[in-house]
């Protein structure tokens, strides 16, 4: 099943039904365990992800990406409502980003809408500031793997 | 970066007329795309001409499109095990 994708103005929607129940896929996303066995990409040959899963605390995800060598993010969780909403922010080469996550009961299904916040115009703006494309597809990299970790 | 890829290359002061913000905001506005490498300033005399640059622009793009992307590819990912955690549960 895909995704519902929206954008809105600088902030991204994406909506996804899951056919598991509200806590199990609440789970995938509190544990690190779990976390890390889907959160990297294909180009990403190993993933650890270390978390503080409470508001406050911190998260550091690290990998190994092919073609550009280990790559580490930092954020820390705004909100934590178990197993309804997880908020954060991530710092990712100096650009902010902010990512809520709902988790919506729907019978034996649960709806995830996750909502990104400083994209697309200042982030993708900051990423191209990085000049060349190696660094840019460096960075589209790291996003990508960013978004996984959420 | 609409308007600039409509119109060409624009003042500032032809540019900040559709929007209800002030020339300093607009201007910090195209400093961010400036440094971005979005747009290109020329000066001109005390004139600012300011042009976008649509390859960048075309790769920014390119960039939200690989993004949204990798959410989906994450998501599948997540889908599969939840369908196998469900599958195991159903077992026991």
């Amino acid at each position: 099943m895909s995704s519902e994708i929206k954008k809105d103005g600088n902030r991204l929607h994406i909506t996804r039904v899951f056919q598991a129940p509200r806590p199990l896929v609440f789970s995938y996303w509190a544990q690190a365990e779990k976390l890390q066995q889907w959160s990297g990409c294909k180009d990403a040959h190993s993933c650890t992800v270390e978390m503080d899963f409470r508001v406050g605390g911190s998260f550091l995800q690290k990998m190994q990406i092919k073609n550009v060598g280990e790559f580490t993010i930092r954020g820390t969780y705004d909100e934590i409502l178990a197993p309804e909403r997880i908020a954060y922010h991530a710092d990712l080469g100096g650009a902010i980003t902010r990512v809520i996550i709902e988790f919506i009961e729907e019978g034996v299904s649960t709806r995830v809408v996750l909502t990104q916040e400083g994209l697309p115009d200042e982030f993708s703006c900051q990423m191209v500031s990085q000049g060349t494309s190696e660094s840019f597809d460096k960075l589209d990299l790291t996003l990508t793997q960013q978004a996984a970790s959420a | 970066m609409e308007r600039l890829s409509r119109h060409g290359e624009s003042q500032v002061t032809t540019l900040v007329k559709p929007f209800h913000i002030s020339l300093p905001a607009l201007s910090r506005h195209i400093r961010v795309l400036e440094s971005a490498r979005l747009v290109r300033r020329r000066r001109h005399g005390r004139l600012h001409l300011i042009q976008a640059q649509t390859a960048a622009v075309r790769e920014a793009q390119k960039w939200i499109e690989t993004y949204i992307a990798g959410w989906e590819t994450s998501f599948d990912v997540l889908d599969q095990l939840l369908k196998k955690e469900q599958r195991k549960v159903q077992k026991q």
